[in-house]
């Protein structure tokens, strides 16, 4: 606005060689009432209540106000002037023109610049809550992935007790604690998004101590670890892989069966990879167990990534590895 | 004397239907079965009147088991958290029986199934076949290949005959048949990677190599395995559709 004032002053002074005096009044007064009439076009357009046409809108409000600065101007010009002045009054009659295309485009222009700018913001606005509403979808989902993994295994344990009660109650008590032990883990971890791999691990440990009751001996799982404390993992992605080797390894053998679990952390990955064995002549060669495809889709909505787990098998032995990646930035949340 | 076959993978779940069973003077447990394929060997030879099923087992499930048998007997399914195909049983008055399996719901379904015994009057378990029991897509199809079962990957087939009551399924090993409707495997496969081109033949898109005009309102498909299929103007519809075209 001071620019414009100091135009104005120029032209009238330096080309229209006009005094100073009045060069200065004409100039403040047409800045004064310019800047009223910018002032309420970005109002009007703040009040508009969609974006639908909003520029087409502050256009046309740009052409009226215009129309309306520019007799206020007249009048005020007349008023704080020409009262005294006849020459000034017919000169300022021939500028009216000028005046008015000067105010139109300085209008226009502000019309269009806070249109854009309204347009924007309500984009903006409408991207933050797609955003909102596709982060609330991916955790219920997530949620829903979390209570699937625990049904099966849970009413299983309950039979299994169910059974124990009359042929050997001593080990039905034993597998009650243990269950109990293992939910009450569950329902701490619920809200958690990484958990340190040691507090994983107990975790896994309270889950073998169950399936060890239900299959004694046979079964055993070796640990190799190769890792530092701050090692994390998601919850609930370790337990339906080693439900799913338990499964697989365990059946139609007779006698104990190694199940190992290697963890090892190497630079910005977490590698554990699960192996145990199988009849590879009754299995699919690329099928994957029960819970693996909620533990894919959970990597998939946790890191965007397809490539996390994978299995393997030869003659002997089913292989699962699963990735994790450990300096990621945890949802869409941290990124805005 | 009815004989009765107990088909779970747990040990401990077939010794408490075992002790659940004790009661029961007209019944005998003449097998146990840890899985399908045991399961299916075991009925062939003993021809039981009852199986206890549970559906979720390794190698081969509860559903695989039953479509591989020509006439299965009457099953009570014992299950600890299948909803979808519980629903599937109610709809055909299929006994079920909910893990943790308790004494008293268990002596009801054994009264109701002793009760159709003595008239005869099973709700047939093929029925329930013949719709989709699982909840998603199968990826594998199950058949007998003389006596042994054979499981085919869906990615290894190259594409399934409707041929009477029978479906004959192509891979790369030989064709194997099927006693089963092309419209029920279309159901369990996902509609994805298997088209339906003609009302004889289900194809999976990957095979498709190309498809020339044949007749007036039909096609021709020539697979990537070399057999040509053809395409019905309903199935050319479908094909546009899922592959954009």
């Amino acid at each position: 606005m001071l620019i414009v004032l100091a135009k104005h002053v120029f032209i009238l002074y330096n080309v229209l060689h006009f005094d100073w005096n009045l060069a200065l009044k004409d100039a403040i007064c047409s800045c004064v009432i310019l800047s009223f009439s910018s002032w309420g076009i970005i109002l009007l357009i703040r009040a508009y209540p969609t974006s639908a046409v909003i520029t087409v809108y502050g256009l046309v409000m740009a052409l009226v106000i215009s129309g309306i600065t520019v007799g206020a101007e007249f009048e005020a010009l007349k008023w704080v002037i020409g009262i005294d002045n006849e020459s000034y009054k017919t000169w300022l009659k021939g500028t009216l023109v000028v005046r008015f295309l000067f105010i139109w485009i300085f209008n226009s222009w502000v019309a269009t610049i806070s249109a854009l700018r309204k347009n924007i913001s309500n984009l903006d606005s409408r991207f933050q809550q797609q955003t909102d509403a596709s982060i609330l979808l991916k955790e219920a989902e997530l949620f829903k992935l979390r209570q699937q993994l625990q049904p099966h295994f849970l009413y299983n344990s309950l039979n299994s007790i169910n059974a124990l009660i009359n042929i050997a109650p001593d080990r039905a008590q034993e597998m009650i604690g243990k269950l109990s032990d293992f939910l009450r883990s569950s329902v701490k971890r619920e809200s958690e998004e990484t958990l340190p791999i040691t507090e994983e691990l107990v975790y896994i440990q309270s889950y073998l101590a169950i399936e060890s009751v239900r299959f004694g001996d046979r079964l055993q799982v070796h640990f190799e670890k190769e890792y530092t404390d701050d090692a994390v993992i998601p919850p609930f992605l370790l337990q339906p892989i080693l439900e799913n080797a338990i499964k697989f390894g365990l059946y139609g053998r007779t006698g104990a069966v190694n199940i190992t679990m290697h963890i090892l952390l190497d630079g910005p990955l977490l590698t554990i990879t699960v192996v145990n064995p199988y009849d590879p002549n009754t299995q699919p060669p690329r099928g994957t167990g029960f819970g693996l495809e909620g533990v894919k889709r959970r990597l998939y909505l946790l890191y965007a990534r397809t490539d996390l787990l994978e299995t393997s098998s030869d003659n002997e032995n089913f292989t699962t590895i699963l990735k994790i990646p450990q300096h990621h930035v945890q949802g869409n949340t941290d990124r805005r | 004397m009815y004989k009765v076959i107990l088909i779970d993978d747990e040990p401990l779940a077939r010794q408490l239907l075992r002790s659940l069973l004790e009661p029961y003077q007209q019944v005998e447990v003449v097998a146990e079965c840890g899985d399908g394929f045991e399961g299916f060997k075991a009925i062939q030879e003993l021809n039981p009147d009852l199986i206890f099923l549970d559906i979720q087992m390794p190698r081969l499930n509860g559903f695989e088991m039953l479509e591989l048998l020509d006439t299965p007997p009457s099953v009570i399914f014992t299950t600890a958290f299948d909803e979808y195909a519980l629903k599937a049983f109610e709809a055909h008055a299929i006994d079920y029986l909910l893990k943790p399996i308790i004494k008293s719901r268990f002596d009801k379904a054994m009264q109701k199934w002793l009760q159709q015994a003595s008239t005869k009057e099973h709700p047939q378990v093929s029925a329930l076949l013949e719709n989709n029991v699982y909840e998603g897509y199968q990826h594998r199809i199950v058949v007998k290949d003389n006596s042994l079962i054979r499981i085919i990957p869906a990615q290894d087939i190259y594409y399934i005959e409707a041929n009477d009551d029978y479906i004959k399924i192509f891979t790369k090993d030989g064709s194997y048949l099927k006693k089963s409707t092309l419209s029920h495997i279309e159901q369990t496969l996902d509609p994805q990677q298997f088209v339906r081109v003609h009302r004889s033949y289900l194809v999976p898109v990957t095979q498709l190599k190309s498809i020339e005009p044949y007749e007036k309102e039909s096609h021709i498909a020539l697979l990537h395995c070399g057999a040509k299929v053809t395409v019905s103007k309903s199935g050319m519809a479908k094909l546009k559709t899922l592959l954009g075209w």
